[in-house]
């Protein structure tokens, strides 16, 4: 165990963790449920209420049928992955990383634009379709934003079956549909639960998609509870439905862990099977042609909301033009939100820089430990730090105003940045645990052979080979920073709204061409983001 | 350099037990944990190195307690199997890494790693990476990196058993001739019965969790004090035989074992000398290099025979009828 000093660098994350998700965590449950002693008044207000349990099942079910079609839309792409090797297929696996890091706002734009009354798609096809401010919306985007996540996760597993299970089951006379049912499904089930889990999380916690694509009538827990508490102001009822939410979403999310345990557990074995080729004279089979069909589909379903807002963005007033662009980058005062649109520029990519700082401190001590110490009760403290994880911005911010509103540190930048730490940190975490976990524990024990203390081995031989997993941390936390809605919306004053929190007010007045501007410019920093993650080639979950 | 000492060293976990009462690798000795995968070798290893804690017992440096010392005070070099080099750093960085831990002034580090790397014989490769060396030069650097720090003990855990053939008999001399010429006390760990006697000073026989016997490779090819030992190391000849007026007979082959009642005899194959005669019958025969195996059965039991073919006293192509043994050196176990 390290000297005294290094002992007190890693409590410090956990005393942040405390203050700023525990307490606040804590006084949630507490408005829920303590009204001068213990009262089930408003749970049962909100379980009573015909709105609420109509967003409760809802919120459920909609997250069963986002995991449903996402994995439709990702298993044949995993296949294919897995598979066959073609030209592009680097490429065409970068670009997935793509959903990953753009922020929810611009895409709930980009349907605005395709499947609004005066969207590409309605001119296209001549009527409205009924997809926009209905579930079917909603379905379509959550699996825009999970499908790579399946694609990924069960075409890595798939590969790495060791091929002689599937020849040994056809010498035995499987083949077809009875080979993949009896063998290979059982063996990249793993990958599949582990990715529906994950999918089934971020749905279940989805919000500006629902939020702003969804209406009324579509509204998630997490939309609901924004509501209660922003519009009606009705605190009680929002800690309420905080806790349902809650709870269901740390079952969710135990869930998800345990079933991650299982996929990386398989995917240990890292036996490589080399895809088969992939050739030009192959594309003319049906089988080659279904791929292709796959591939194009896929491809526009990426492509087309991103390239609407950046259409968008360039037309003024039915012709070619940078006007938009030019009102963005305009010093001008936009009393809608109470700052110009610069400064929410800047803004951003203050709380997105101070994020990385924040969470890279927080989260490298506790992978320090996960991965070095041995105590009682470690799964139980892998459990705790990555809660953050199960709640949701709204709910976190929520629990911010409870606890802070008295303390000079409410209204401020630092408390946003705060709460973009908290909510970002488990993926930095994730992502240096799992580069942690690869590294060979003997280039550990030859460090200290050497003569290296434990924390210097870990400074200048793990850290260093694990650098990849920081920096792709890192920089995803950058992205969930600069795409953060909810808590930033509830939390920051005007002087500090974000171009997230400006698309959305855009959006709100119907200001499409502003909104699209300023969305292709958090686009910009999102396709920067990605590059990075993609040239360090690491896997976040 | 020192002298490494396990007294009553225990450990324990699930239903393996490992416990040794006594072993002691002396002042610039060459020693030897052999023994079959599971018996306890690479953790007795990994005690000495600190990795592990003994749960009974005291490992002595000199005398010095060291149970309680971490790894990087105990001024130990280990060199694995997989050569745990660096992946980020060159071979340089590699070596210098030690020696950079002990804040060595940089121009005499520079010195060191580079006669590091020319005991090892690797000069001009400081700035490849690991992945661009082949799997003998990245042992070349384990160990280079292992001695640059002049550790007073150098641990070996079966560092070249993930070699072919050929590199594995060429680097275990080299090993020998480097640790004679800085003359370190080392502790060697493998299962591979030849190296262990073609590198060792002595050798601590292992089996499930305890050590069998410690000796010269000489002393426990010849004189193994259990038939564990007997059986491990070479082939070897088991009789059990009752004894009369001091000899035991097996037809017409006696032995003078000095002792009344039931005796185990234990005998190489390269001790019993064969001419034609009628005491046993060759059932069949091996050629191997310059030599002939022999299986000859004498009363039902099979004793084998090893001798070189030119000091055969007939030909192999058409072996006699019946052949008399001449066992030279035996002992009782």
């Amino acid at each position: 165990m390290g000297s005294k000093p290094s002992k007190i660098i890693l409590l410090m994350p956990l005393v942040f963790l405390l203050v700023f998700f525990y307490i606040p965590l804590v006084s949630i449950v507490k408005t829920g449920l303590w009204d001068g002693g213990l009262t089930l008044r408003y749970l049962g207000a909100v379980l009573s209420n015909g709105y609420h349990r109509h967003v409760i099942i809802f919120t459920v079910e909609q997250a069963i049928a986002s995991t449903l079609l996402t994995l439709v839309l990702g298993l044949p792409g995993a296949y294919i992955f897995a598979k066959y090797d073609f030209p592009g297929k680097r490429t065409i696996k970068a670009f997935l990383t793509v959903p990953f890091v753009m922020p929810s706002v611009m895409v709930a734009l980009g349907y605005i634009l395709l499947f609004g009354k005066n969207g590409f798609v309605t001119e296209l096809v001549g009527r409205d379709l009924g997809i926009l401010y209905s579930w079917k919306a909603i379905l379509l985007a959550h699996a825009f934003y999970n499908f790579p996540i399946v694609i990924r996760m069960v075409s890595s597993l798939w590969q790495r079956i060791n091929p002689h299970y599937e020849e040994a089951a056809m010498a035995l006379g499987a083949r077809g549909w009875r080979l993949f049912w009896r063998i290979t499904l059982p063996m990249i089930s793993p990958a599949i639960f582990a990715s529906a889990m994950l999918t089934f999380v971020f749905c279940f916690l989805s919000f500006s998609i629902p939020l702003i694509i969804g209406g009324y009538q579509y509204a998630t827990m997490e939309v609901d509870i924004f509501t209660q508490v922003m519009t009606l102001l009705d605190f009680k009822t929002g800690a309420a439905l905080a806790l349902i939410q809650i709870t269901l979403s740390a079952v969710f999310m135990y869930l998800y862990l345990r079933s991650l345990e299982a996929y990386s557990k398989r995917e240990e074995q890292r036996i490589f099977q080399k895809p088969a080729g992939f050739g030009w004279r192959d594309i003319l089979s049906i089988k080659g042609l279904l791929m292709v069909v796959y591939s194009l589909i896929v491809f526009l379903f990426i492509v087309a909301p991103l390239l609407a807002v950046l259409y968008d963005s360039l037309r003024f007033q039915g012709g070619w033009s940078l006007e938009w662009y030019r009102r963005v980058f305009s010093p001008e005062y936009n009393p809608m939100f109470g700052a110009s649109t610069m400064v929410t520029i800047r803004n951003s990519l203050a709380f997105g820089i101070s994020t990385v700082i924040l969470s890279t401190l927080v989260a490298l001590p506790v992978a320090y430990i996960l991965h070095r110490w041995n105590f009682r009760g470690k799964r139980l403290f892998d459990v705790l730090v990555m809660l953050p994880l199960a709640s949701s911005p709204v709910t976190l911010a929520l629990g911010y105003i409870k606890v802070f509103h008295s303390t000079p540190l409410y209204y401020t930048a630092a408390i946003v940045a705060i709460a973009h730490t908290v909510i970002a940190y488990p993926f930095v975490l994730r992502s240096v645990s799992t580069a942690l976990r690869k590294i060979r524990p003997n280039l550990f024990e030859a460090a200290l052979s050497l003569g290296a203390r434990e924390w210097r081995a870990f400074l200048k031989v793990e850290l260093p080979i694990a650098m990849g997993g920081v920096i792709v941390g890192a920089i995803f936390a950058f992205a969930m920073s600069i795409a953060e809605l909810g808590a930033t919306y509830m939390l920051a004053k005007p002087e500090y709204t974000t171009m997230a929190v400006a698309v959305y007010r855009f959006l709100g007045s119907r200001q499409f061409g502003s909104a699209s501007a300023l969305s292709v410019m958090l686009m910009v920093l999102s396709a920067l983001s990605f590059m990075v993650i993609e040239r360090m080639g690491e896997e976040v979950w | 350099m020192v002298t490494v000492e396990l007294r009553n060293v225990e450990k324990k976990w699930e239903d393996f037990r490992l416990r040794i009462n006594h072993l002691e690798a002396r002042d610039g000795e060459f020693l030897t944990l052999l023994g079959p995968s599971g018996c306890g070798k690479t953790t007795t290893l990994r005690m000495i190195a600190g990795f592990d804690r003994p749960e009974g017992g005291e490992i002595l440096f000199d005398g010095t307690r060291m149970n309680e010392v971490p790894p990087y005070e105990r001024g130990i070099g280990i060199v694995f199997q997989d050569y745990a080099l660096f992946p980020h750093m060159t071979v340089f960085k590699n070596v210098a890494f030690g020696l950079e831990m002990r804040r060595v002034p940089r121009k005499e580090i520079e010195g060191r790693v580079k006669r590091a790397l020319e005991l090892v014989g690797l000069r001009g490769m400081e700035n490849r990476y690991p992945e661009q060396l082949s799997g003998g030069q990245q042992q070349r650097v384990a160990l280079a990196r292992a001695l640059v720090v002049e550790p007073e003990v150098l641990l070996l855990d079966e560092p070249l058993s993930n070699l072919d053939a050929k590199i594995r008999e060429k680097l275990r001399g080299e090993v020998r001739r480097i640790q004679r010429e800085l003359g370190i006390t080392t502790i060697y760990v493998t299962h591979d019965q030849e190296e262990a006697m073609a590198i060792s000073d002595r050798i601590a026989l292992m089996n499930v969790g305890t050590v069998e016997q410690v000796g010269t490779p000489l002393e426990l090819y010849y004189h193994p004090k259990t038939e564990f030992v007997a059986r491990f190391l070479g082939l070897s000849n088991i009789l059990e035989l009752e004894a009369e007026n001091g000899r035991a007979c097996l037809g017409g082959l006696c032995f003078n074992v000095g002792k009344e009642g039931r005796v185990r005899l234990f005998f190489r194959p390269e001790s019993v000398y064969v001419k034609p005669g009628k005491t046993g019958r060759i059932t069949d025969y091996e050629l191997l290099p310059g030599r002939v195996r022999l299986k000859i059965d004498v009363e039902g039991n099979t004793i084998l025979a090893e001798r070189f073919l030119n000091e055969l006293p007939f030909s192999i192509d058409e072996p006699p009828e019946g052949v008399d043994l001449e066992v030279l050196s035996f002992s009782t176990i």
